[in-house]
């Protein structure tokens, strides 16, 4: 039933159709250099369009589930296609490793920029390494106004020459706070880029881990012969990597300075927006929070009094549960005047406490 | 042999299965709409600002011993994971062991929460709370069992209010917060937690999740959902799953004074091992703690190393410390089948044991 009613097997034989077609020209372009990085996965796009139909009926928190998990479909069967037998040259298909070696090199070439980004494997590939920066810029965005990748690719060769110039006339205020926005979103970009450049560098690591595995796997005589357990590799090297370098003061720096050039960059805009509210009349974060303190302080100490009196109040009515109802004549002659003493005390107080 | 194998026919069947279980889990996962979670039956007892202290109730036929137990969770996610499924509960597990239980909800603090300190929270709300569970019960005594921070807090509190606790468990506490093997403190030295506070004002929950989802980005933001594609065709267990990432991804904010000492003075300053921290102007010290004391941490912790937790062992003046060592990871330890029969039932045992 649920096939029918949610993905029934017409789909599913279009996809079988699909994966033959592509089959066969995946065999017909063995040996055709670089045809292999322009076949499209057709799998990726029926699956979205099958999810663009169904997502509305469902609950966002379940959306959002459904999303990841086809998201990550995608990622391990673009690994699986990538390494598919047939789909690529003959030197590849007989030895895995060739690819590791090319891939290795493919990615060097990348950062000392003698290769295109292009659409080859590698990139899809690599791209799995902008996964801890693709969350840094959705938690960045989930938290501001200004899109988490607003500022990645922000040039700024000739603004440090606008920096330099002082402010003149009489909005030179002004003009400084501005200054001090672009140094701030200037040092958060780089920060940002120091970042990414972090992962890049695992990236490398995480292929040279993943070429030591395979070297494993050729040396016991096996073969990794599904997308799943190559994914599932690719993940583990990838995990070890991250968690060897993640663990070293050089990272512990990088993330210090993300953290704190957001967090400046934050901070500056949110005094420029202060300076304007005042201008407005209205109040500031600054002048609220202060009201925010002084009020948490005042009730701090009025629980705090309620506390001491109702202690005060127990300790009473257990003292006046020990009094006798009837006392001696002479405490009876002595109680007016103590009583009187213990109004005096009461009033001079409460004069006090006003 | 080629050493990789991946034949298109075969892919083509892997892309086939996925697809096929990605149709059936549509339908689990449009009939799993509402989660549900916090199984036990509770009510609530005593409320102040946004904290609301609940009491379980006794199980039918159940006589509740005479030392109540308050449970203080963590002011980062919410303590429902004590209590998240019908099987998978440590509340239960307590209830059936005879404990009468408390449990402190602290809330989502929001914006105007942002000036409540760490004292405000030890001294004020946590102590009222037990003050409250005292008066009901006329006694001068509880338990206290503290979770994750919450165990942090339960031994700032004891080491304050020594005269109000019989016994302590601490459960995956960090209490060596600089251990090496601890990520989460190594990421942090480097932060500067006074601009964040002064920045942000309260420190979103988002942002610790991407902390705490930065320990293992690749498991946790990707191979587990490929994982999970197998389970989606048995309802029970998408709706556990389910349960689960609404737990992980539902972090209050903290309210950002609180936050500024707790990260400054443990993170940073490893209070309870170097000492320095201070509380309405009273030092804390983990000397004055004298009372059992049951110390429990998970082997595989990635958020609480083993040795974080372990370090509490010569800090107290306890004469009767006990360790429990679980053989699992952080959630694991209330969630997972062996943590129902190993832990939680312990726990009980030892609470009974320590009644005197």
């Amino acid at each position: 039933m649920a096939e029918e009613g949610f993905f029934d097997d017409s789909w599913l034989d279009l996809q079988r159709k699909y994966w033959e077609t592509w089959s066969q020209m995946s065999r017909q372009a063995m040996g055709l250099e670089g045809d292999e990085g322009k076949l499209t996965n057709p799998w990726e796009s029926a699956v979205d369009n099958w999810w663009k139909a169904l997502s509305p009926a469902v609950s966002d928190s379940s959306r959002t589930f459904m999303d990841k998990l086809m998201e990550q479909g995608k990622v391990f069967f673009r690994f699986g296609e990538a390494f598919a037998t047939g789909a690529r040259d003959d030197a590849y298909a007989s030895d895995g490793m060739a690819f590791w070696t090319q891939a290795l090199e493919d990615i060097r070439q990348r950062f000392s920029g003698s290769l295109d980004g292009g659409d080859n494997v590698m990139q899809q590939i690599m791209s799995f390494w902008e996964m801890p920066l693709d969350n840094w810029q959705r938690m960045m965005s989930s938290m501001s106004p200004m899109p988490g990748d607003a500022l990645r690719n922000m040039p700024h060769e000739h603004l440090n020459r606008v920096l330099s110039a002082p402010g003149l006339g009489y909005t030179r205020e002004e003009q400084s706070q501005y200054q001090e926005l672009i140094r701030a979103a200037i040092d958060y970009q780089q920060a940002l880029q120091e970042y990414s450049g972090f992962y890049a560098r695992l990236g490398v690591k995480s292929v040279e881990r993943m070429s030591s595995y395979i070297q494993g796997v050729i040396d016991s005589g096996k073969s990794i012969d599904s997308a799943r357990s190559l994914y599932d590799h690719w993940v583990m090297s990838c995990e070890a990597v991250y968690a060897e370098e993640v663990a070293t003061p050089e990272y512990a720096k990088i993330h210090g300075h993300l953290v704190n050039a957001q967090m400046a960059l934050k901070r500056r805009m949110a005094v420029m927006v202060d300076e304007n509210l005042g201008a407005l009349n209205m109040p500031s974060r600054s002048e609220l929070r202060t009201l925010q303190d002084r009020l948490q302080e005042t009730r701090r100490e009025n629980k705090q009094l309620r506390h001491t009196l109702q202690a005060l109040e127990k300790q009473v009515a257990a003292l006046a549960a020990t009094v006798p109802t009837t006392l001696p004549p002479t405490i009876k002659a002595a109680a007016p005047s103590a009583k009187a003493q213990v109004r005096k005390k009461a009033a001079a107080k409460t004069t006090r406490t006003d | 042999m080629i050493p990789i194998d991946i034949r298109p026919d075969k892919l083509a069947q892997e892309m086939l299965d996925y697809s096929r279980k990605l149709g059936q889990g549509m339908e689990n996962l449009l009939n799993a709409q509402t989660i549900d979670t916090g199984v036990s039956p509770k009510h609530a007892v005593y409320s102040e600002d946004k904290l609301v202290l609940y009491r379980y109730d006794t199980p039918e036929g159940a006589t509740a011993e005479p030392v109540p137990l308050l449970i203080v969770y963590a002011l980062v996610n919410r303590p429902y994971m004590t209590d998240i499924q019908e099987d998978r509960s440590t509340i239960k597990g307590l209830l059936a062991t005879g404990q009468d239980v408390y449990l402190i909800d602290w809330g989502y603090p929001d914006q105007a929460d942002r000036a409540i300190t760490l004292d405000d929270y030890i001294n004020g709300y946590l102590d009222r709370c037990v003050d409250h569970i005292l008066d009901a019960h006329g006694i001068e005594k509880i338990n206290l069992l503290g979770i994750c921070q919450g165990g942090a807090f339960g031994l700032m509190y004891t080491a304050m209010h020594q005269d109000k606790v019989r016994n302590l468990v601490t459960m995956v506490t960090p209490v060596d917060f600089k251990t090496p093997d601890n990520l989460l403190s190594a990421w942090v030295q480097n932060v500067d937690i006074d601009l964040a506070v002064d920045t942000m004002g309260n420190i979103p929950g988002e942002l610790l999740n991407w902390t705490f989802l930065s320990l293992k980005p690749f498991s946790l933001t990707g191979q587990k959902y490929v994982n999970m594609v197998d389970l989606l065709d048995d309802p029970d267990k998408v709706k556990n799953f389910l349960r689960m990432e609404k737990w992980i991804f539902d972090s209050p904010d903290q309210a950002g004074e609180t936050f500024r000492q707790f990260i400054k003075d443990f993170y940073q300053r490893n209070g309870f091992i170097n000492g320095g921290v201070m509380l309405g102007g009273q030092a804390v010290d983990l000397k004055r703690i004298t009372c059992p004391v049951l110390n429990i941490y998970a082997m595989q912790d990635h958020l609480v190393p083993p040795d974080a937790s372990k370090a509490l062992k010569d800090l107290t003046e306890s004469q009767d410390y006990t360790e429990l060592a679980f053989p699992g990871g952080h959630i694991g330890i209330y969630v997972s089948g062996k943590a129902q029969k190993e832990v939680t039932p312990a726990i009980g045992k030892w609470l009974n044991e320590h009644l005197g």
